[in-house]
């Protein structure tokens, strides 16, 4: 660095090396330079490393030493952050020797190492009195003994390389449908019910060859174009254009195909619904299998149990029925969603009495007795004016809740089976809300509730299609239900009357994200926004929700 | 003594001379009857003048003197002597012209001068004629009013003896004394301003003395900034010499830079020989990142010259810097999902996606880049290895493709920006890569680490120049694209001759040339180095029209003109040169060369130019417009008051432009307000980013990111999680948002881009340069940053500096002292001591500074050896200082 510390140019000052590691009492003289070689070639054979020794001797014995005291110099080498004083170079031998030098205080291969000299590097064969090199000088050294950075055997895939199928997954969601004129209320039932995994594995089970016989032709054409149409959905990007099923759909049900004025009418999205999950019960049932399996009822039904009773005769009779579907009346008293369903369990209806001899008023109120994994609630907006003989639409904003309770709409038995299920659901929300308050100082993304619910349903989804892979199976732990459930699906209505508007499919994702299906144009939308759809104005208003049962592992 | 009623404020002028006659006569009565006396005496008084008796006049004129100097010092009003007076100017007038040639005259002379004050019509400069014609005596003992007014019609007469070739040595004998008396009364900017008129501000030199000549400089200095050429150059001039002439070294320094006189800077080092101060010349000019050499003239000691030159080359710049990011605790690394904050985006961001988007993670690469530039480490490249996935830490590196490798591997050089040592052994491990792109990038990285660092062994040369003559052209292009960041303005002549033999070769292909061009003006910037600039010229020559119409031929212009950067008239040789070119290039070098040279001069004559091309509306789809508009912003970024002005202009060209007009405004405004969001550019540029053009969109995103670099602005972060989530489906866009988002958290907010530095004053040529090269490269979003060069955006390395204020001991050990840090205030020209900030907070330092910041020292323990509290201050011990107990 200076000429302070200049060393003695023949007498290494020995004391000056004790703060140089032990190796470098090799470097001293031009006769340990030898040594050094001698010493290096084990070293090298043991590294495994393959580079080509000049063969020290030979090109020693060549050189002719103009002076048999070959001149030495003294310079300082960084290396890093380490700075080497008083390293020394004979300048009798070629810089490869100075090298290996270095290779000994760094264990950089001398291949591996970049000196810097003056804005040059120094070559291996180079000439020191041409490099010029002067005592005390300072050299770089660049070069480590890392590993060099190989590409990984397989390289990631880049979005932009997948064909175009593959893109969707990285959209998070699935493509829209276009409108093929009036066919918003098939595109968002479609949206709706394609939201629904099981059901499209099960679709995707049902094979060509597996009509069976009791089912027509065009019951099993419907089901072949759905399934063909949901797996276009998954693959596509872009929207699609469902022509398949919108002809076989009007094929099956020609009231789809009404025409007005020249073109297809606005239809009753819930006609859509109801008619296609009838066509899918009808055709999902696996007659083949020992269980007699119905896929649409053991997903969708709901077993209800009725007690009718006659007010004027005392008469009481009980009856079980299955739907599809829950019905929310709405009336004046109704502002939620749950006394909406209390009231349509409610009805009455006049039949004949035998006691009476005549018809009377029977009141008829039904529980539910058994739970589907996925709760299909209808709000009933649409209904018949006798006075002025049109379909009217009820406008009354109904507020539903993103988790729905259904426990006291159940039958005593049924409540007794969830109790237990519903004791250990509580038990870990609790654990994973505690858990959550320890994480949230470490950057916890969400707040808490949305994000067990998120979690929740992805668990539950993991749960729910792990036991139908494992049907056959008997594990020790079963899913059961616990009669709540989170809402995955709403079809909306916008428009002041049933004959006109617009329907629209909001449905929430895998990833816990709210897609608007409005048509070909999916929109990303905020979980706030969801319950917002609860109708009071001229925005749209959920028509059908679906709701997906959480479910706890016993 | 002053009379009330007869109004304030007329102090100074001559106006009320004429109009007030009638007033006079009916305040007649109203006079007091001391009043009355007064005036009756001075009527007396100019009879007696008109006596033939010499001793009588003598007498009445002396006395006549004594009552107009006992008045005087009002400034309020007219003094009541010469208000009683006026009505026999015309007598006195006229008996004076009758008088002999005579002591009397002279005094008369006098008297008259003084009267004239008041009396005299617009234009007349009686005052100054009776001046001349009077006794001559001490020009103070009129008063203060009597010597500005006299100054004024000097200057008058000056213009008019100028243009008839009269002498003036009168004149400027009279110059002469009012200067002296302007300023021995804290009137220095009334002197310089007389001196200017006048043209002699030589004579300045001569009168200041240590109480007043700071306030002189500073009224020299940002006068200069409103003056044309040469007289800024003069004003400078004088400044330098008066500071030398007090020993005010660092100012010295400071305008010697601003000249860019390399002649300046050494005459302030041979003139001080306080190693201390020095050192401290030092560290300004490695703010200012020029290269240096000190010669033992300067230093005479090889230990001390090396320490110093240590300085200079900033080899310690790293330290400092992890020195102020450990003070601030920010040294955690950050991660790009850190800076994304997608978490507060409801919903609508885009679902985690599952496969890698090239784009996004290339974008990802370059947030990381300037979110961790100088902190050595980062969650991405330096990661260690995850054992885990089980892969090395080139695992981030491989998930960028083909040419994104280039800029991944660059940004190891950003991570471990100045920090050359191990920087330079992190990157090592890519020069064995057998992918080309890595080894380009590795290049790349090597350059940026050197950047504004040098290093005896000149490593960056070294390594570098191995790879110029490489076949593969990405790795060409990363060898010259990293000589050229690590040598900005280092002039060197090697990597001259070693990269304009690739201008004239035919093989080589269009963007390795380019590139070629620009880092050869990138490291003769503001040279005027014609060798360089006639092998630019030539390979301007030798493009065909059909390869002028590619995207990066718009470099080779931008290369040229950066060899005149800021070097006005020097350019127009090279100008003219360019005149035989066909239309279109030549109008499209014309505004390049010209922007360039006249680039932080505040030259309102060239910026109204700049506007008159961008005011055509073009038919023959010529490109010339956009650098016109940047072109504006860079030469009106050099005070405060064009700025603002210009950011008017810039409003209607958006309103009225074309389109490639209306894409250029923003990322003008951008470099007009670099690091330093103004709220009104900050609203445009966010209505711009809405725009239906999606490339005045994308430069609109870009530009929100530049004027909020390294400020960690909150609402401008706030902005563009919204854009990112608004425009969550465009791939491109998104990519300029993500960029955007890196570079408000530059650094960590511990950086600034912006070129200016030591108080706006110095204007860093390297820094500007590569501000510039990027924003031309912006021009053309989609085929450069958008397409496979996306690497240019590493050329803002060049502009990045820490905005802090380090303080440290004589032993350049960080010290910790109180300072106030506040919003800086003008305090040009005005009186006494005023505050230079206001609203300040008190902190220890090392402190960051703002845009419009300034600091001072709250302790008297210690003396500042810089006058501008900016980067690295060295402190001394206060002699005097008494530990109050």
């Amino acid at each position: 660095m200076s000429t302070r510390d200049k060393p003695n140019q023949q007498e290494p000052d020995s004391e000056r090396f004790s703060s140089i590691k032990t190796k470098n009492k090799y470097r001293n003289n031009y006769r340990k330079n030898k040594l050094l070689f001698l010493f290096f070639k084990p070293k090298e054979q043991k590294k495994n490393t393959h580079y080509k020794t000049p063969n020290p001797k030979s090109r020693i014995l060549s050189r002719s030493i103009p002076n048999s005291n070959p001149i030495m110099l003294t310079v300082i080498v960084k290396w890093q952050k380490e700075v080497f004083k008083a390293v020394e170079i004979d300048t009798s031998q070629p810089p490869y020797v100075f090298k290996c030098q270095l290779y000994d205080l760094t264990g950089v291969p001398p291949e591996r190492q970049k000196i810097m000299v003056k804005g040059g590097l120094l070559k291996d064969d180079a000439d020191w009195s041409t490099v010029g090199v002067k005592q005390g000088q300072k050299l770089m050294m660049m070069g480590t003994a890392d590993e060099v950075v190989k590409a990984p055997e397989k390289g990631p895939v880049f979005m932009e390389d997948l064909p175009e199928e593959e893109q969707v997954v990285s959209l998070g969601h699935s493509a829209g449908l276009f409108n093929l004129g009036n066919t918003c209320y098939m595109n968002s039932t479609v949206q709706c019910l394609h939201s629904v995994p099981e059901l499209k594995s099960a679709l995707v089970k049902y094979s060509h060859s597996g009509r069976s016989n009791d089912l027509d032709q065009t019951s099993h054409m419907l089901t072949v174009a759905t399934r063909d149409l949901f797996g276009e959905l998954d693959k596509s990007v872009k929207p699609v254009a469902p022509m398949q099923f919108w002809m076989v759909l009007r094929k099956k049900f020609p009231q789809f195909g009404q025409l007005h004025n020249g073109a297809f009418m606005q239809q009753d999205a819930e006609e859509c619904w109801t008619q296609l999950l009838y066509t899918l019960s009808q055709s999902l049932r696996s007659p083949g299998s020992s269980e007699n399996l119905d896929t649409v009822k053991d997903l969708f039904g709901i077993e209800l149990a009725s007690r009718i009773h006659c007010q004027e005769s005392g008469e009481e009779s009980s009856e079980t029925e299955s739907v599809y579907s829950l019905k929310c009346h709405i009336s004046h008293e109704v502002n939620h969603l749950h006394e909406g369903l209390k009231h349509g369990l409610k009805s009455e209806l006049e039949k004949a009495s035998p006691a009476l001899g005549r018809s009377a008023v029977y009141l008829k109120e039904s529980r539910i007795n058994g739970l589907p994994r996925y709760l299909t609630i209808q709000f009933v907006r649409f209904f018949w004016k006798r006075e002025s003989n049109q379909k009217a639409k009820i406008l009354r904003k109904v507020d539903y809740p993103l988790e729905l309770d259904v426990y006291d709409l159940c039958s005593d038995e049924l409540r007794k089976q969830l109790e237990g299920p519903r004791q250990v659901l509580r038990d870990e929300e609790g654990k994973r809300l505690g858990l959550k308050a320890n994480e949230k100082s470490s950057g916890s993304k969400d707040d808490d509730v949305k994000m067990t619910d998120a979690e929740g349903s992805s668990n539950a989804s993991g749960e729910s299609s792990v036991t139908i892979s494992q049907e056959g199976v008997p594990s020790d732990k079963e899913t059961r239900l616990t009669g709540i459930y989170g809402l995955v699906a709403v079809l909306t209505h916008k428009g002041r009357s049933a004959d006109s508007g617009h329907y629209v499919a909001w449905v929430k994702q895998e990833s816990g994200k709210w897609i608007e299906f409005d048509d070909d144009n999916p929109i990303p939308q905020r979980e706030e926004d969801i319950v917002k759809l609860s109708g009071g104005g001229d925005w749209h208003m959920a028509y059908i929700c679906i709701y997906k049962a959480r479910t706890v592992l016993m | 003594m002053s009379d009330p009623k007869s109004g304030a404020g007329t102090s100074q002028t001559k106006a009320p001379a004429k109009d007030p006659k009638k007033k006079d006569e009916k305040k007649e009565e109203d006079l007091s009857e001391e009043d009355l006396a007064l005036k009756q005496q001075l009527e007396l008084y100019v009879e007696r003048v008109q006596d033939p008796d010499p001793r009588l006049q003598k007498v009445a004129l002396e006395s006549m003197r004594q009552e107009i100097r006992t008045s005087t010092s009002s400034m309020t009003s007219v003094p009541k002597p010469l208000k009683f007076l006026r009505p026999h100017y015309g007598t006195l007038k006229a008996f004076y012209e009758t008088m002999p040639e005579s002591d009397l005259k002279k005094y008369l002379a006098d008297i008259l001068s003084v009267l004239a004050l008041t009396m005299s019509a617009e234009g007349e400069r009686e005052s100054l004629k009776y001046r001349l014609l009077g006794s001559e005596g001490d020009i103070g003992s009129w008063g203060h009013e009597y010597v500005r007014n006299l100054a004024g019609e000097i200057a008058q007469e000056y213009m008019k003896r100028q243009s008839e070739e009269a002498p003036i040595e009168d004149l400027m004998e009279l110059v002469q004394q009012i200067v002296a008396f302007h300023m021995k009364h804290n009137a220095e900017p009334e002197a310089v301003d007389l001196l200017m008129e006048v043209e002699d501000l030589d004579l300045l030199v001569e009168h200041v003395d240590s109480t007043n000549f700071k306030r002189t400089c500073l009224y020299l200095k940002s006068s200069a900034r409103y003056l044309p050429g040469p007289d800024d150059m003069l004003h400078l001039d004088i400044g330098y010499t008066i500071y030398l002439k007090f020993e005010e070294f660092a100012y010295a320094l400071q305008i010697a830079l601003s000249l860019d006189n390399m002649q300046h800077v050494r005459q302030v080092f041979t003139s001080c020989d306080d190693m201390l101060r020095k050192k401290q010349f030092c560290y300004i000019l490695a703010r200012h990142g020029i290269t240096f050499e000190l010669d033992d003239e300067m230093v005479a000691d090889d230990d001390d010259r090396e320490a110093l030159q240590d300085i200079i080359n900033n080899t310690k710049l790293s330290e400092s810097y992890l020195t102020l990011a450990r003070d601030i605790e920010v040294m955690e690394p950050k991660s790009p999902e850190d800076i994304y904050k997608a978490h507060l985006l409801d919903g609508r961001a885009s679902a985690g996606a599952s496969v890698d988007s090239a784009r996004q993670n290339l974008a990802a690469t370059f947030v990381n880049a300037f979110v961790n530039a100088g902190f050595g480490q980062d969650k991405l490249m330096t990661a260690p290895a995850d054992p885990l996935s089980g892969g090395s830490s080139g695992n981030w590196l491989f998930k960028n493709k083909e040419h994104g490798k280039i800029s991944a591997a660059a940004s190891l050089g950003m991570i471990l920006l100045w920090d050359v040592d191990s920087g330079l052994a992190q990157i090592d491990k890519y020069f064995h890569s057998n992918d080309n792109h890595v080894i380009a990038g590795a290049l790349l990285g090597v350059g940026i680490v050197n950047c504004g660092v040098k290093n005896d062994c000149d490593p960056a040369l070294a390594l570098l120049s191995e790879y110029i003559g490489k076949e593969d052209s990405s790795i060409r292009i990363g060898a010259i694209l990293g000589l050229g960041i690590a040598y900005a303005g280092a002039q060197s002549e090697q990597i001259r001759s070693s990269l304009t033999p690739i201008l004239s070769d035919a093989k080589a292909p269009l963007d390795v040339i380019a590139f070629t061009a620009i880092s050869l003006g990138l490291v003769f910037v503001g040279s005027c180095n014609e060798e360089v600039a006639q092998a630019i010229i030539l390979a301007l020559m030798e493009r065909s029209e059909s390869e002028f119409g590619e995207p990066l031929t718009r470099l080779l212009p931008l290369g040229l003109g950066l060899l005149y950067l800021g070097k006005q008239e020097s350019v127009e040789a090279t100008a003219e040169v360019s005149k035989t070119f066909n239309e279109k290039k030549r109008k499209y070098c014309d505004i390049t060369l010209l922007s360039c040279a006249y680039a932080g001069t505040g030259n309102v004559l060239k910026v109204q130019n700049l506007l008159v091309h961008c005011a055509q509306h073009l038919e023959k789809g010529e490109t010339h417009q956009g650098p016109a508009v940047l072109g504006i912003a860079m030469v009106a970024m050099a005070e405060e008051l064009g700025l603002e002005m210009s950011i008017r202009s810039l409003e209607h060209l958006l309103q009225y432009g074309e389109q490639n007009i209306r894409r250029a405004v923003p990322l003008a405004l951008g470099l007009l307000c670099i690091s330093n969001p103004k709220v009104n550019v900050m609203d445009t540029l966010s209505r711009l980013s809405h725009d239906t053009d999606s490339e005045v969109a994308m430069a609109a995103v870009i530009s929100l990111g530049l004027i909020g670099a390294g400020t960690n602005n909150a609402r401008i972060a706030g902005m563009l999680r919204n854009l990112s989530s608004y425009y969550y489906k465009d791939a491109s866009l998104l990519f300029c948002v993500r960029i955007a988002q890196g570079l408000v958290h530059l650094g960590k907010g511990l950086l600034t881009l912006n070129p200016y530095h030591s108080d706006h004053v110095l204007l860093s040529p390297t820094a500007l340069a590569g501000l510039v090269t990027m924003l031309h490269a912006c021009l053309d979003m989609k085929a450069i940053i958008l397409g496979k060069y996306h690497y240019v955006l590493y050329f803002l390395v060049l502009a990045m500096q820490p905005r802090m204020l380090m303080t440290v001991d004589e032993n350049l050990k960080p010290l910790s002292v109180p300072v106030r840090v506040g919003q800086a205030v003008d305090v040009v020209g005005q009186a006494g001591r005023p505050k230079t900030i206001t609203g300040f907070q008190t902190h220890s330092t090392p402190v960051l500074l703002a845009a419009g910041d300034r600091a001072e020292l709250a302790t008297e323990k210690y003396i500042p050896l810089s006058p501008i509290l900016e980067g690295h201050v060295i402190l001394k011990e206060n002699p005097e200082y008494r530990e109050d107990s």
